[in-house]
């Protein structure tokens, strides 16, 4: 991470955490359309099953669904519990429980080729 | 100054910042108390998500969910747990501004947010039992369903309820606080909203898993 980015990372924290008012502002606007985004990809997910029966595989359906619903867990963790602004440490802390998935796909992948 | 000198002047004045740690930064022990707590009991939703992806890909026959389950309504609970992470947000941001009215209200309309999903969730719990789906025994429309459908549909939806119980508790005990205006002295007084805020994201968080791979697959 570039000296620049930190500054504006830690700005961003500074705001987050009681800073100025304007900066204040910003967060409450990224707090909204986190919060927009949440909503439309959860419109989305519900309207997928709907459709997948007529124009996608199973397979497709799946992916989707697990990539839209990993990205929205994403969007809660990084700025609604703040690791976007938090050291590094926390962040590997608070991603431990992703390697539940990598045992998953590997346990997948010992059954696919056994 | 000698140990005897901090351990008064900490009893003196109220803690105004945290210490820089070389490692977790200006982040308190008691956030980083919580991310362990929330980084162990995301592993246990990730254990029974795991044990039920095995049971379901290993068995013969394994009902949709969409047929069975109340999608649109699953997804208007989900909606309201959204909404209630984005006015606990709030509530962080009015105790850091040392808003009080602010901060007893945001609190309010989680906690009704998250009353109004566990709402939801009996309602749809005895609309299933009614319908024939129990937690060993199922059957739909006069045919008999793999139980295992029932039994990880409860043991998952309901592990993740007791966490939306356990955290209404949790974030009434911190509204009766900010009522006293204990969250609003500025400093650190205003932590103990932002670990509530954590673990009441973090329900938010794995609903959003558990609606996809429950509800949606």
């Amino acid at each position: 991470m570039t000296d620049q980015t930190t500054t504006t990372d830690e700005s961003a924290a500074e705001a987050g955490h009681g800073g100025h008012a304007e900066g204040e502002q910003t967060m409450r606007g990224l707090y909204i359309t986190i919060f927009l985004t949440l909503g439309l990809l959860t419109v989305f997910e519900v309207y997928i099953p709907e459709v997948y029966s007529a124009a996608w595989s199973g397979t497709t359906k799946m992916l989707l669904l697990t990539f839209l619903a990993f990205a929205k867990a994403g969007l809660v963790a990084t700025y609604f519990m703040h690791l976007k602004w938090e050291k590094p440490w926390l962040r590997w802390i608070g991603l431990m429980p992703i390697y539940m998935g990598v045992a998953l796909i590997l346990i997948m992948l010992e059954t696919m080729y056994r | 100054m000698d140990s005897g000198h901090v351990a008064a002047a900490d009893h003196a004045a109220p803690q105004t910042s945290v210490p820089e740690d070389p490692h977790f930064g200006k982040a308190s022990g008691g956030k980083v108390g919580m991310w362990i707590f929330i980084a162990q009991d995301g592993m246990s939703f990730g254990g029974l998500l795991f044990a039920y992806g095995i049971l379901r890909a290993t068995a013969t026959e394994w009902p949709v969910p969409s047929d069975i389950l109340g999608i649109a309504l699953t997804a208007i609970a989900t909606f309201i747990l959204i909404c209630s992470s984005l006015s606990m947000v709030f509530a962080v941001e009015a105790a850091e501004k040392r808003d009080q009215v602010g901060l007893v209200r945001w609190l309010m309309v989680t906690i009704a947010g998250g009353l109004l999903f566990l709402g939801v969730q009996v309602w749809e719990y005895m609309h299933l039992v009614h319908a024939g789906i129990g937690f060993a025994e199922c059957t739909w429309e006069g045919e008999t369903v793999n139980s295992l459908f029932g039994s990880t549909f409860y043991a998952v939806t309901g592990f993740h309820g007791m966490h939306v119980t356990a955290g209404v508790i949790y974030l009434m005990c911190i509204l009766r606080g900010a009522m006293k205006g204990k969250y609003t002295q500025g400093g650190t007084s205003s932590s103990p909203v932002e670990l509530v805020g954590l673990f009441w994201h973090f329900v938010d968080l794995v609903w959003i898993l558990v609606f996809t791979f429950i509800y949606l697959l």
